[in-house]
């Protein structure tokens, strides 16, 4: 019989003892990988309902946008020639009022074609187009509820935006094109496009973005048609999406979302994998007689190692199915509860691509952590073996294993990164992952050594306290690893989400401008600054004109040829907003080069943002060319200025020199800041004033930004919870492989005089202690890695916010004392003299 | 617990123990009288099954009777809850048992200095130290059990036995996994440490050699003491 067959068949006759002491090493795994796989097929889901509703969210096979003007002339003919059918769409931001309170409103304005894919459903239902007409003096509109309840108003009353009055005919319940956006200024307020011009809000250089949606012939698919739209017009600066970038917006924040979760499963994995190899260490510390026997008789290492290799990787087998059936069913059970909040329908199903990446997690995550013990197990003497309470498995492993060990982080590593869709995220996770178990291995030494070497306590309970955190076998190592890793993540996910939330609620508004004003006509500007400076407490009034350009090249070349870094890409993606000045804001910081002087009257100069010119690979002195309303103008660059956009800070990316804007057509836009009393006369004498131009109220923008923070963070801290109860499982499995020798420790100190209240207190006292201790240590970690996150990878301030963190490590003691009393409670009433036998 | 005349080390009345199992109700001890004086010393024989280490589980405290009175250095421990029980071991009893049961985890001075440390004494170590040079072992006193040979280990049992200066001293088959040389270097330790203390010893044993070197043989069968006689 070869080395193999009788590894196998000894796995066999070991395997027949069943599997009762590898529940936590099936929990662990199945937990792990199932988190995975779960997360991975949700994450499909979501992205297959995109797919699926993406004609319904694009409003046709193709949709072309243009801001600021209408698509025209022999662009609007060829779309219409190649089109099967078309359907114009216009939106913009608006107030609407009533005589007593206004809104921001998103003003869509359709044609008679609207909804070219799916239907409109409203309250009471009906024909829309029937709704939107010109009856009674007024035109109709459709409405979602939340600006019924703003303005105080009914189905039937009326509301003027602009200049024009518009009946609320129906409350709008569903809207096929609406995609939820991550940030939404107001409720729909959906009317006619014919209604549109006597609003007057239709001026040259407005904020309004225009749409073509268009249903293509059946033998055209989106992607010809997009391709051949771009070969007639490179240059037409619109903005054109196929059904594989409906949602770019929602798809971007699925992705990330859904990789943040991954990175939770992967950590409740790795935290899996300690518990993993711990149940490996107990087991084969059960199976020390047999593998000593089976030494003795002749049994090479080599086929010791092999057969209970073959075990474990049975065993994983099994976890690891258990968790795919977990990780594939999961979803479906998540999409039916949670399918009604959600912008789009997710399709629940079976995804095998999601499935197989967490299986291999999972196999290689089991492989690599067992192999430790394994090697020991194979290098131990078998005299040895018989001592494992004071010589715990300790041999180094052959370094081969270790080698295999070490190709299994690396593949671990590799495979987290190669999968991922967002690489430089995945990257950082490896390393801090890395990071945390280094420092958590170091807390757990330093732990060790602590209880070793601090002073002898006079308390006998307290000695053995702390003498129980060192003594060889001790459960410190693998009990501050696994919850160390929970608490760590938890903690970090706590302080990133604090310090953003801080950003956004405390110094974003100390810093932030209380309204933002768009659309203000250039005729309007000496009344609206002069509304504003007499209202008390608004003060800070910036204006600054306003109107859109595309950067079509970068000193010369198409930026469609120039290698941008990923994150400014943004700034070649359609039109940016452009200014012009004489003198630079207050607060304006020149990093390079220097601002121009007052009366510059010479060629076309501009002053950039230097993080986007760091993406372009540009400096002072390079050129960007920007279509300008279908002018091309280029523009040397005189200065860069560092922008920190996330103060909310009223800036531009490109600032024009005196000279060359003035004669375009421009809208003002303009920002104020306010005492709290003031905001309401602004917002009250602006609408009445001033109809066309839109308030924006920063407050309810952060309001909502900060919603969505908590939202994202309750997500991932769900998801890492995940990550502490494996944490917990861990430990209770720890406890549990410990629980005979506590019996025989209770036992004996019960013969030499102990009480039950002393024998309760050492315990408690030990797992407290234990819990304390690694939730200081988990803390320490975890601070460290929000730092380096908010600190380096986000490059904000960061705050030590105690409470979370005072409160998760009292909750490691608490839990901790609670799960080890559980685990140990039971052995008090153990009978003495079953265990004291000469037997 | 209750003060009891103070003639005996040991008094048992009528001393019952009935087990449940499977197989229905099965009777340890049927009735045992036995009155043993302060400082004696004498050996408990018979065969496996006659209830030689439940008696001596009973007189420790750590079994309960069925019925029965039990009397031990004057204190009836019959109804003693747990607690009351392990106050008197830690105040009246040291225990030796064939299998040592050392605390794997704790080294030979801390073993022997836990039940000073229950029972609160401060010199808990100091006196650990001096037993463990007492049964010649102060050269191993931060070796693990693991470390130790069986000889040693036992030394330490012992030790960790005399170190509360107890009254009682409970062995139950102290040589029964040593060899003969080793065994009969652990049997004069103890004979030599009763003989300097006066404690009184209950000693479990197969070997009739090391019966005969106690003042007092008991005969145990089928949960009877069937003999009761002065050695020579």
């Amino acid at each position: 019989m070869n080395n193999f067959s009788l590894a196998w068949r000894i796995a066999k006759c070991e395997l027949r003892s069943g599997i009762k002491g590898f529940r936590v090493f099936l929990i662990c795994l199945a937990l792990g990988v199932g988190a995975i796989a779960a997360v991975g097929s949700l994450s499909r889901a979501v992205t297959q309902g995109l797919l699926a509703d993406a004609r319904f969210l694009l409003g046709g096979d193709v949709s072309v946008r243009m801001q600021h003007r209408p698509i025209e002339g022999e662009q609007l003919n060829l779309l219409k020639s190649r089109a099967s059918k078309v359907s114009s769409v216009t939106e913009m931001k608006a107030m609407a009022q009533t005589p007593n309170n206004r809104a921001l409103v998103e003003l869509k304005g359709i044609d008679q074609h609207y909804p070219l894919v799916g239907t409109v459903t409203m309250l009471p239902s009906g024909p829309l187009q029937d709704r939107l007409v010109f009856k009674d003096g007024a035109w109709g509109a459709v409405v979602e509820q939340g600006l019924l309840a703003k303005l105080n108003i009914k189905v039937g009353d009326r509301v003027r935006v602009g200049e024009a009055f518009f009946q609320i005919r129906a409350i709008l319940i569903k809207e096929p094109d609406r995609v939820a956006s991550v940030l939404n200024f107001g409720p729909r307020f959906m009317v006619s496009a014919q209604a549109l011009p006597h609003t007057k809000l239709i001026q040259l250089g407005s904020q309004i973005r225009y749409y073509e949606r268009i249903l293509l012939p059946t033998k055209t698919t989106a992607s010809d048609f997009i391709k051949n739209l771009g070969q007639h017009f490179p240059e037409a600066g619109w903005r054109v999406r196929g059904p594989d970038k409906a949602a770019p917006g929602l798809q971007r924040f699925v992705r990330r979302l859904s990789l943040f979760l991954t990175f939770a499963g992967l950590t409740a994995l790795l935290v899996g994998g300690i518990g993993v190899l711990g149940a490996t260490r107990s087991y084969l510390q059960s199976k020390t007689s047999t593998i000593a026997t089976l030494k003795c008789i002749g049994a090479p290492g080599g086929l010791v190692f092999n057969a209970y290799f073959l075990q474990i990787l049975i065993l994983s087998f099994i976890g690891i199915m258990v968790g795919i059936v977990m990780g594939a069913l999961l979803p479906f059970l998540g999409v039916a509860l949670v399918h009604n909040q959600l912008p789009i329908a997710p399709i629940a199903g079976i995804y095998p691509l999601a499935l197989l990446k967490a299986a291999v997690f999972g196999m290689l995550t089991s492989a690599t952590f067992v192999l430790w013990p394994l090697a020991q197990a194979r290098e131990t003497p078998a005299g040895n073996l018989f001592r494992t309470n004071v010589m715990p498995l300790s041999l180094w492993p052959r370094w081969i294993y270790i080698g295999f060990i070490f190709s299994g982080v690396l593949s671990l590593g590799a495979l987290v990164i190669f999968w991922s869709q967002e690489r430089n995220f995945a990257y950082w996770f490896v390393v801090v992952s890395l990071v945390t178990v280094v420092l958590l291995r170091l807390g757990a030494v330093a732990i060790m050594q602590f209880a070793q070497r601090v002073p002898r306590p006079q308390n006998a309970i307290f000695r053995l306290v702390l003498a129980n955190l060192y003594r060889p076998g001790t459960s410190t190592p693998s009990i501050v690893l696994a919850m160390g890793v929970g608490l760590s993540v938890l903690i970090a996910v706590a302080l990133i989400q604090g310090n953003i939330s801080r950003q956004v609620e405390e110094t974003i508004p100390e810093q932030a401008p209380a309204f933002f004003f768009i659309d203000i006509q250039p005729d309007q500007v000496t009344a609206f600054d002069k509304a504003l400076k007499a209202i008390p407490g608004a003060h800070d009034l910036m204006r600054m004109p306003s109107m859109r350009g595309r950067i079509v090249k970068i000193n010369g070349v198409p930026v469609d040829q120039v290698d941008i870094k990923p994150n400014v890409k943004w700034a070649v993606n359609g039109d940016r907003a452009l200014t012009y000045a004489k003198s630079p804001a207050k607060g304006t910081e020149i990093v390079a080069g220097k601002w121009w002087n007052e009366n510059y009257q010479g060629p076309p100069l501009i002053s950039f943002d230097a993080r986007v010119a760091d993406g372009f690979g540009v400096g002072v002195g390079d050129t960007l060319t920007l279509n300008v309303l279908g002018r091309d103008i280029t523009a040397t660059i005189g200065s860069l200025r560092r922008i920190d956009w996330r103060t909310l800070r009223f800036d531009f990316a490109i600032i024009f020199a005196p000279g060359t804007l003035e004669q375009a057509p421009q809208t003002h836009i303009a920002a104020i800041k306010a005492d709290a009393v003031a905001e309401p006369r602004i917002e009250n004498s602006i609408a009445k004033m001033f109809a066309n131009i839109s308030t924006i109220r920063v407050k309810d923008a952060l309001v909502a930004a900060g919603k969505i923070i908590k939202g994202v963070g309750a997500a991932v801290t769900a998801t890492a919870s995940l990550t502490v109860i494996a944490g917990i499982i861990v430990l209770a499995g720890t406890i549990a492989t410990a629980r005979a020798q506590r019996v025989y420790d209770s036992v004996v100190f019960k013969v030499l005089g102990a009480t039950r209240r002393q024998i309760i207190t050492a315990f408690l006292w030990e797992f407290g202690l234990l819990g304390l201790f690694t939730g200081i240590v988990g803390a320490l970690v975890g601070t460290f890695i929000s730092w380096a996150v908010i600190k380096h990878i986000m490059a904000m301030n960061w705050v030590f916010l105690p409470n979370q963190v005072i409160m998760t490590i009292l909750s490691a003691a608490l839990f901790t004392t609670l799960i080890g009393f559980l685990g140990t409670w039971r052995a008090l009433g153990e009978k003495s003299s079953k265990h004291l036998s000469n037997e | 617990m209750t003060k009891a005349n103070q003639t005996g080390a040991i008094e048992l009345e009528n001393l019952h123990l009935s087990l449940d199992s499977d197989a229905g109700q099965v009777d340890i001890l049927r009735g045992i009288n036995l009155t043993i004086n302060r400082g004696e010393t004498v050996g408990l024989v018979g065969p496996s099954g006659s209830g030689k280490t439940s008696l001596l589980m009973i007189v420790s405290g750590l079994e309960r009777a069925t019925s029965g009175s039990i009397t031990v250095a004057g204190q009836n421990i019959t109804q003693a809850n747990e607690d009351a029980l392990a106050l008197f071991r830690r105040q009246h009893t040291g225990i030796v048992f064939q299998n040592f049961h050392l605390v794997p985890t704790m080294t030979a001075l801390e073993n022997v200095a836990l039940p000073l440390e229950f029972a609160g004494k401060s010199h808990a170590f100091d006196a650990a130290r001096d037993q463990l040079k007492a049964v010649g072992l102060d050269h191993r006193i931060e070796h693990y059990p693991g470390q130790l040979s069986g000889g040693e280990q036992q030394r330490v049992a012992l030790a960790r036995a005399f170190v509360t200066e107890p009254t009682l001293l409970l062995a139950d088959e102290p040589t029964g996994n040593l060899d003969g040389k080793t065994g009969d270097h652990i049997m004069d330790l103890l004979f030599d440490l009763h003989s300097r203390k006066g404690t009184t010893l209950l000693l479990i044993t197969h070997a009739p050699a090391l019966a005969q070197r106690c003042e007092r043989l008991l005969n145990m069968s089928d949960g009877h003491i069937i003999s009761d006689e002065l050695t020579a």
